[in-house]
């Protein structure tokens, strides 16, 4: 059966990028006031908070974040919890919310996620986020997310034939795509042959292939069919959710070039939802690397494995073609504050289906969905998101 | 070698230059990296087994950009390497330029090594056969 309760009635960002003289807190509260106050919808009526940050503990140094942040946006005293999963942290927050709601314990709640990445330095950031691959046996011997994504790279390449041009050509489209959108962090084109450029970070994947290290927030508004109407015309209903693990080491995979948490997540999704593939309309994918939106786009089902790369060169993920992937510009050109993407992705869905892209804006927007995974794909989270006059 | 195997003999193996795997005692899959459960049959019993060291290269990448630990060995080889027993471990591979890599076979059969670093850690390495 479908969910039919869970509506999201607001969602919004904060400019993604380095942040400098915005804190942790700050950030947060900038993209609760913009999903809340702004939006006409008073703090009192949230009555719990789901909020996704990731390693906060060595990124600004501090722990028990939920309270901390909602007491800074002018939330406190309701429940507030901080949901880990790396970089599926936003939409573990999010799924948490929407079973609290589904439940019928809250009809409104706040979903948000945010980090403040930029205030260490990039080779502290970059083992911050290595904690979120395993210690023991993978990051000890010096595999870095970089190379967990070279690594699948490779074996794409090598069974399906994909090129470094195909991963630069995704890069491309990133940049496009962000390139009118004033919260992304790079809003500029790129080339071709800039995006090849062979700075090397781990074979075959280039600097362009990466995602940046970003400061930001976002954070959306969920409540219950009953009350929505009064604060919106317009809600997006979460029809679907879907959740998966997998195992942590890429070494105890037999497949690297697909993602299993990722196609266990989202066919639980679209079997909630009672919807396919065929019946999305676009994708928001979790294209921490060039490849990873590669193997998203068929793990998810829009294309079938080994065909996302000639998906990408026949422009069917660009924003005008059949298939759109990440119409704002994606982590790769928006950015990528850890705890803060899930929401944003959330939040990029909410504006597109309700036609508020602007120049971003897909043709298609009925239906679609969104794909957040964290680490090494040890985390996936999926859903399937509707409006509702749709 | 009857004991309950643990995650820091496994480790502790490699910087002595010893590799060994966990092996299901109820199936007999061999472990490695270590599992608290075995992957076959459930089982949470597990105890040591000697491979082969043969085995087949899976996948690579070359690490260029390194965290701070690592950033005197870039660029240096990761790989996935599948034993010859069935499991699959990650690490370092030798014998070939880290600026060629599209001349790394994959699917040949490697064997099983120790790359050092300057403090003396061992790291779990494959070569060409
Ligand atoms: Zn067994």
């Amino acid at each position: 059966m479908p969910l039919n309760n869970t509506n999201i009635v607001s969602a919004a960002q904060t400019k993604f990028g380095a942040l400098e003289g915005v804190s942790l807190r700050e950030m947060f509260a900038e993209a609760v006031d913009k999903a809340t106050v702004d939006a006409g919808i008073p703090k009192k009526d949230i009555q719990a908070a789901f909020i996704g940050t990731f390693i906060p503990e060595m990124l600004v140094h501090q722990g028990h974040t939920a309270p901390l942040l909602l007491d800074f946006a002018g939330l406190k005293g309701i429940p507030a919890t901080r949901h880990e999963d790396a970089c599926a942290s936003g939409a573990t927050a999010l799924r948490a919310a929407v079973m609290a709601i589904e439940s019928g314990m809250y009809d409104t709640v706040l979903v948000a996620g945010a980090e403040k990445m930029t205030s260490v330095s990039t080779n502290k950031a970059t083992e911050a986020l290595a904690a979120a691959a395993d210690d023991q046996f993978e990051s000890s011997i010096g595999l870095t997310f970089p190379g967990v994504f070279g690594i699948a790279a490779v074996a794409h390449m090598q069974k399906y034939g994909t090129t470094e041009e195909d991963m630069a050509l995704v890069a491309v489209k990133a940049h496009k795509n962000a390139s009118t959108n004033p919260l992304a962090q790079f809003q500029k084109e790129i080339t071709l042959e800039k995006a090849m450029t062979p700075r090397y970070i781990a074979w075959p994947l280039k600097l362009f292939d990466c995602s940046p290290i970003s400061d930001g927030a976002a954070a959306l508004v969920l409540t219950s069919t009953e009350k929505a109407k009064q604060y919106t015309d317009l809600p997006v209903k979460i029809t679907g959710t879907g959740q998966a693990s997998a195992s942590m080491n890429l070494c105890d995979r037999a497949d690297l070039t697909s993602f299993h948490a990722s196609v266990d997540a989202s066919r639980q999704a679209y079997k909630m939802a009672g919807l396919e593939a065929k019946d999305m309309d676009f994708a928001v994918v979790h294209d921490c690397f060039t490849i990873a939106e590669i193997i998203a786009s068929e793990d998810i089902g829009f294309f079938k494995p080994g065909e996302g790369a000639k998906a990408v060169r026949e422009g069917t993920t660009s924003r005008d073609g059949d298939k759109p992937i990440n119409p704002m510009g994606g982590l790769k050109a928006v950015g990528h504050p850890v705890g803060a993407t899930g929401v944003k992705q959330a939040v990029v869905v909410y504006r597109e289906l309700i036609g508020d892209a602007g120049p971003n804006q897909v043709s298609n927007h009925d239906t679609a969905i969104m794909h957040n995974f964290g680490g090494t794909g040890a985390s996936c989270v999926v859903n399937i998101l509707r409006r509702a006059d749709a | 070698m009857s004991e309950k195997p643990t995650v820091e003999e496994y480790l502790q193996n490699i910087q002595n230059g010893q590799f060994k795997a966990y092996k299901c005692v109820e199936c007999g899959m061999v472990i490695a990296p270590p599992s608290g459960s075995c992957y076959g049959c459930g089982s949470s019993k597990m105890e040591w087994t000697n491979v082969s060291g043969k085995g087949t290269l899976v996948s690579f990448t070359v690490i260029h950009v390194a965290p701070d630990e690592f950033a005197e060995e870039a660029p240096y080889y990761i790989a996935i390497v599948e034993l010859e027993e069935g499991t699959r471990v990650s690490a370092r591979l030798l014998g070939f330029d880290p600026l060629k890599p599209e001349e790394v076979p994959l699917g040949s059969v490697v064997i099983l090594d120790y790359e050092i670093n300057k403090t003396g850690k061992k790291y779990l390495a494959f070569k060409p056969a």
